[in-house]
């Protein structure tokens, strides 16, 4: 985490591209989300999910979701950028399971302001989101609307 | 008809438009809460009930995606229920995406949501011959009865192989 200037509304680049940091995950992890949250044998007994439809142990679709916001969140805090929230995913695609081992990153690219969403206290930039592993295969990508927060309010 | 009441066992053919299920309720914890703003959505107002205090939220509130999670687990719980004695107890339930997820109230500790679930859609479009998609609506309300999340899933849904041509 840097202490670099706040990056407010009206200075951010509403075209900006990043990387995100890699995160791997683990059978252990698979497992635990799972058995919390989604609690299906092909997300926690790898026998069972040899045979299922995904063809391994592979990740939560929502715990996939979960590590995006994650890298996400890092990345944007990094930059310290004033993120304070987001109300609307306008869609979400799993396009291949998340295995056990895979080390997944995200690649964020802001797609201008929403002009529809006006706000005294926040902007709102598109976001569009690709999750990518260790091979550069796509795993999801969405769409998703940020808040930022706007320095005027001041 | 003994195979109808087994929710995840039936095939795309048979699940109808317009099916609606009010399938469960769950109160969150602002622990839990804390737990899962830690691990994946690290800002203030999902990770620490004093500061979170001083943001536009003036409280702790729950992350999207720890919605969406507890609303994945409230969906296995109830149709897992249905699949007891099934072999193949899962000829439907991976999901492909979602549209529009929409977060229209904060959702802070110590509130229940119910949650629902409507299929809208049977859509033409057949995958690799084995798969249809269902498109169902997913709502959550909360103890005062106010929508606070909702979003349209696409799942997929094993096809009765009598039917392959």
């Amino acid at each position: 985490m840097t202490q670099s200037k706040p990056i407010y509304f009206e200075t951010l680049d509403k075209n900006a591209y990043f990387l995100t940091d890699k995160i791997t995950i683990s059978a252990a992890e698979i497992r635990k989300f799972a058995t919390q949250f989604d609690p299906q044998p092909y997300h926690t007994d790898r026998i069972a999910a040899e045979t299922s439809i995904f063809g391994g142990l592979c990740a939560s679709g929502w715990h996939v979701c979960a590590i995006m916001m994650k890298l996400l969140s890092d990345t944007l805090a990094s930059k310290n950028i004033k993120l304070i929230g987001s109300d609307h995913v306008p869609f979400l695609r799993w396009h291949k399971p998340a295995f056990e081992g895979h080390e997944l990153y995200a690649e964020l690219n802001f797609d201008g302001e929403d002009k529809n969403e006006t706000n005294k206290n926040f902007g709102t930039i598109l976001c569009n989101v690709k999750l990518l592993n260790q091979e550069n295969t796509l795993i999801m990508e969405l769409q998703t609307k940020l808040m930022i927060e706007k320095r005027s309010k001041h | 008809m003994t195979t109808t009441s087994f929710l995840r066992s039936r095939w795309f053919e048979d699940i109808p438009v317009g099916e609606f299920h009010v399938f469960g309720s769950y109160t969150l914890s602002e622990q839990e809460m804390v737990d899962f703003g830690t691990s994946y959505a690290p800002q203030i107002y999902h990770t620490n009930p004093d500061a979170a205090l001083n943001t536009r939220y003036k409280g702790l509130i729950a992350s999207n995606w720890h919605l969406c999670s507890i609303w994945m687990r409230l969906m296995v719980d109830y149709m897992e229920g249905y699949s007891l004695g099934v072999v193949d107890g899962r000829r439907n339930g991976a999901g492909l995406g979602f549209q529009d997820l929409k977060i229209l109230k904060p959702v802070r500790p110590g509130h229940t949501l119910t949650f629902s679930h409507e299929i809208i859609e049977k859509s033409e479009k057949i995958l690799k011959k084995k798969w249809g998609i269902i498109k169902s609506r997913n709502e959550a309300f909360n103890h005062k009865g106010e929508l606070v999340m909702t979003f349209v899933i696409d799942i997929l849904a094993e096809r009765n192989p009598e039917n392959f041509t």
